[in-house]
């Protein structure tokens, strides 16, 4: 008896909070809707298709709100409370400028790319991978970010980057690779050796003058935009922008984009199970003192 | 709504075959504005640039070419100010002709590159080094590319007026700036101070002067016949 | 109950008053919820961090890794998981500034209200008769213990937990003391721990929300069948090694672990709980797995969110007599085994948690009767000591922020250890029914430091026996009927 007064009782208490709790989040449904967490994005709402979902953003901003406010900021300008002690610096959605895209330089990135960097994280940042998040989640975060610009709803994503079959892993691919890293000044930032010590490397900052560091082939296994060959492929395509690292699209064939991805991989020393530098080891142990060193000293033999 | 369309058209189609007519003077009136940048206090000294580490474009400058941030001549004249007519008569829509830019010598030529939003921009590299074009825009889109020597050029347009700083990441000396604006009626001062907005019709018109470092300055102008003059003063600061 | 003693005062003291005093207590939540809710967005606040040193260390907010603190959602699961490290480039201490140290502290001083009924004590102060029974109440302003948490890595794939905590009297003891190496040959399946820690809980106790005295526990997490001298607590801290794994997004997870029965202590004689029951020198193994997956939403809609079901089970042993010397006990000898079997779930429609588990306790029948050494003639009736019971506790998270709680708990002893035809004494003696109303709101979340304002009420009815949270005289007046048992409490729970 007294069991099931218990039992009456916190069901009903529950339902009683359940309403209330109903009333408040209704209230907050609406991306624009006054909440004195966020600021007011600058469109009233947008969304995401990846994958097959459909991200809202109404349901992002709750995601928002919780996982990303404290360092890109209640007006998504990249300013959060932590974002002073963290460099480099958080994104700015409002200027809707990304690093890591499939889509040309100057152009939005897809839904896609900003679903991948919310799933990967930015290994060389304080950004984690948020794969923890479910893919609805980070479908409606996608759609949530893409309020802060109205350049979201002006335009639409470039066309994606089409990225031929990978090329056979070849001595001849790694040594043309070798040559196209030398003549289009890779090395002016990634240094000769790619250990991030070029000429220029110390001189680079952001688009917002922050200072800014080359990617060291040397000792990083991950790269900022992902992992694999066809994300090496993509990263120097497409560019970084916001960063220093231009966009390579007009400039390389895709065969000869191939052979630089091979020979980028011989410089990552760090890295396992790495079959272009073994190949590449092997081949310097016999031709070492053939080759012409990288930098401004064969500037014109590489030409 | 289908009728303007049409009229809109027309009209397009005939001030085009217009400008196709008359060519190049403008079909405007014959008044200008005339004038001298100057500064008073103590700029900011232009630094010479060391570019020991491009031989390819060190060799080209017999000496080193200085810093352009605040590019002054003889009598406190101030160069590379960009004088244009914000309000008023704001002179033609979209010409014709595309506008070059050139990096020459590791240097941007000119220092600064004025266009109209929407005018075609054509990006040349003449030097035997790779450079990456790195248009800082703000209220544009700021884009990235790398542009290694013998490559076509870049070919690319401004939609919205900005003044864009332009940056090459490889060659961290290289700086200059791109101008977009709504008006033809432009000019840009040279080493002696002066500028030169011409093909004005009479009228009352603002005029803005921008130098890089210093901002903007803006007078009302009254244009008759002739040349009215107006002339732009800049307060140094030496940091 | 009894009727002996009625104190007019006392609104818990009949029957239609506690219910009165329940309802009042249940508008009062909500309207703090309605209240605070609406208080909230009103005020500049910020967001939140359980433990600051890792908000410091990664400058995350708090709220990323908690659905609200301590409790933790799937991305803090993650990190947890990982050995405390987001797998990226920075997990590495060098990577800190030098002047970071990754400690944090967490205190909540209270006010709190308890009130026991069936209490025995003396019917004139002083007597020393011990034939009052009636309610004992008692209410004043307190402290919590106090945890001093350090954690964080020693390396990449090297993590660390120190938890010395103290009671309020500021008697210390090491809560979790453990080091763990993460991510075996590169392989997020094969993680080792070291040390004492908390058993692989789906629905963890040192990470709820609940502070009350009676709130403050999962009943079931601590229950053992009357007479039982079984001392063990699903709860509890343990100590031993732990072999866990999950996948890459922590939605499948598994935990083995075995497990010092002597819960640690260093001398084989006394448990490290003072005043526990003797402990052993054997070992325990305790088995936990669950799987997640996302439920998907109407069409068009982003759905409810992550659903966690999970079965855990304990098998253990304790002894039921002693090696002694001169009458000093050494050593547990002749063990007698127990477990306790369960499943767990976590489950989320939008912004409400659901968190329902279910457990069935099983202890020899030997470890139901003290002073008889196994192989020794049990008692008449003597029976296998059983239980089942369960809970069901509901979040609801108004924003990160705000979170409104309710529990409902009923644990029934299934044996007794003695048949009831024997021993006379009722079925249902040790029964328990419990429910808990609690409001959090997070006025601070910042990544250096959080503050919560904690409200809760809860009520317990133990039939017969001493409630779990040891509140009133530790006497029943009558052992025949329920005692029940209340807490109000009011805390300002705060860590940095």
């Amino acid at each position: 008896m007294t069991l099931k007064k218990f039992a009456v009782t916190f069901a009903l208490g529950s339902i009683a909070l359940l309403t209330a709790g109903a009333r408040v989040s209704t209230a907050q449904s609406h991306v624009n809707s006054p909440d004195p967490l966020l600021g007011t994005p600058s469109v009233a709402t947008e969304t995401s298709q990846v994958n097959g979902l459909t991200g809202h953003a109404e349901e992002g901003k709750h995601q928002y709100r919780r996982f990303c406010i404290g360092c890109h900021g209640p007006d998504g300008n990249g300013q959060g409370m932590n974002a002073q002690w963290i460099d480099p610096q958080p994104r700015d959605f409002t200027e809707a400028t990304f690093k890591c895209r499939s889509t040309p330089t100057g152009t939005l990135p897809t839904d896609e790319d900003l679903f991948n960097a919310i799933t990967r994280g930015f290994v060389t940042t304080n950004m984690p991978s948020w794969r923890p998040l479910n893919p609805q989640q980070r479908a409606d975060l996608v759609a949530f970010i893409k309020t802060w610009s109205p350049r979201w709803a002006k335009e639409k994503p470039g066309a994606v980057l089409n990225i031929p079959p990978e090329t056979a892993v070849t001595i001849e691919s790694i040594l043309h690779g070798r040559e196209l890293f030398q003549k289009l000044e890779c090395w002016k930032c990634h240094g000769p050796e790619g250990h991030a010590d070029g000429p220029s490397a110390s001189t680079l900052t952001d688009s917002k003058g922050n200072p800014i560091k080359p990617f060291n082939f040397s000792t990083g296994e991950r790269f900022m935009c992902g992992d694999s060959n066809r994300d090496l492929y993509r990263i120097f395509m497409t560019g970084l922008d916001g960063s220093p690292m231009p966009s390579f699209a007009d400039v390389i064939q895709p065969n000869d984009a191939w052979d630089l991805v091979h020979f980028l991989r011989t410089l990552q020393v760090a890295l396992p199970n790495n079959q272009e530098l073994t190949l590449w080891q092997s081949y310097k142990a016999a031709h070492g003192k053939d080759l012409k060193p990288i930098g401004p000293d064969s500037a014109g033999g590489a030409q | 709504m289908r009728m303007k369309f049409f009229a809109a058209l027309g009209f397009t189609v005939a001030m085009g075959s217009a400008l196709m007519v008359f060519a190049t003077p403008p079909p405007a009136g014959s008044g200008s504005i005339t004038g001298k940048v100057t500064y008073t206090g103590t700029p900011m000294k232009m630094k010479p640039i060391d570019m020991s580490k491009e031989p390819s474009c060190a060799k080209q400058h017999a000496t080193p070419i200085t810093t352009e941030n605040v590019a002054t001549g003889q009598g406190n004249t101030l160069e590379w100010v960009v004088v244009y007519i914000s309000a008023g008569d704001e002179g033609t829509t979209t010409p014709s002709q595309g506008v070059r830019y050139d990096q020459k010598g590791c240097q941007y030529l000119p220092h600064v590159l004025t266009m109209l939003a929407g005018q075609q921009l054509q990006i040349y590299n003449d030097d035997q080094t790779s450079h990456n074009i790195h248009p800082l825009a703000k209220v544009n889109q700021e884009w990235n590319k790398s542009q290694p020597p013998g490559s076509p050029p870049i070919d690319t347009k401004w939609d919205k007026p900005e003044f864009i700083a332009v940056k090459c990441n490889i060659h961290p000396w290289m700086h200059g700036y791109f101008a977009v604006l709504k008006t033809s009626h432009v000019s840009v001062t040279g080493e002696d101070g002066t500028f030169d907005i011409k093909g004005l019709a009479p009228g009352k018109y603002t005029v803005t002067a921008w130098q890089e470092q210093y901002g903007t300055k803006t007078q009302d102008v009254t244009v008759g016949a002739g040349a009215a003059t107006a002339n732009f003063v800049f307060t140094a600061t030496p940091y | 109950m009894s009727t002996k003693f009625r104190e007019g005062a006392n609104p818990m003291n009949t029957k239609w008053s506690r219910w009165k005093t329940i309802w009042t207590c249940a508008f009062l939540l909500i309207a703090i919820v309605l209240c605070d809710a609406r208080a909230a967005s009103a005020l500049p606040t910020g967001k939140v961090m359980a433990l600051p040193m890792f908000a410091r260390k990664y400058g995350l907010p708090c709220s990323a890794c908690h659905t609200a603190w301590p409790e933790l959602n799937n991305f803090g699961q993650v990190f947890r998981d990982n050995g405390y490290q987001l797998m990226n480039d920075r997990d590495s201490p060098i990577w800190q500034n030098p002047s970071y140290f990754p400690i944090s502290f967490r205190i909540t001083p209270s006010w709190h209200r308890e009130s026991t009924t069936n209490q025995a004590f003396d019917s004139v102060p002083g007597n020393g008769d011990g034939l009052g029974v009636g309610t004992l109440t008692q209410a004043g302003f307190d402290l919590s213990g106090m945890d001093l948490w350090s954690g964080g890595t020693l390396y990449k794939n090297i993590s660390f937990i120190l938890l010395p905590s103290s009671d309020p009297t500021a008697v210390w003891h090491f809560e979790s003391a453990f080091i763990r190496f993460d991510n075996l040959w590169h392989s997020p399946w094969l993680n080792v721990k070291f040390g004492r820690f908390e058993l692989d809980n789906l629905i963890s106790e040192k990470r709820f929300l609940f502070l009350s005295a009676n709130g403050g526990l999962y009943q079931i997490y601590h229950f053992n069948v009357p007479g039982s001298i079984n001392n063990f607590g699903y709860g509890d801290n343990q100590i031993g090694v732990e072999l866990a794994g999950h996948s890459a997004n922590s939605y499948t997870r598994y935990s083995v672990s075995m497990l010092s029965s002597n819960e640690g202590g260093v001398n084989f004689t006394t448990d490290v709980v003072p005043g526990g029951s003797p402990s052993n020198r054997t070992y325990d193994v305790n088995l936990a797995f669950s799987q997640a997956f996302n439920a998907p939403g109407p069409p068009g809609e982003s759905g409810f969110g992550l659903e966690r079901v999970g079965a855990f089970a304990y098998i253990g042993q304790r002894p039921t007599n002693f090696e002694t010397e001169l009458g000093t006990q050494l050593v547990g000898i002749n063990n007698k085994p127990f477990y306790r079997i369960g499943f767990a779930g976590d489950l989320s429609y939008k912004n409400l948690e659901l968190m329902p588990l279910f457990m069935y306790g099983h202890d020899n029948p030997y470890l139901g009767q003290f002073g008889v050494p196994a192989g020794s003639t049990l008692p008449a009736g003597a029976q296998a000591p059983t239980f089942y019971g369960g809970f069901l506790e509901a979040h609801y998270y108004f924003n990160p922020q705000n979170v409104a709680l309710a529990r409902f708990e009923q644990i029934n002893v299934g044996q007794q250890a003695i048949s009831p035809s024997v021993s006379g004494v009722s079925g249902s003696n040790g029964n328990i029914t419990a429910v808990s109303f609690g409001y959090r709101w997070y006025p601070i979340m910042f990544s250096r430091a959080g503050v919560a304002l904690d409200g809760e009420f809860s009520r317990v009815r133990t039939i017969g026996q001493e409630p779990e949270s040891g509140n009133g005289s530790g006497f029943i007046g009558n052992p025949t009927a329920a005692v029940w048992s209340n807490s109000i409490y009011f805390g300002i729970d705060f860590d940095f």
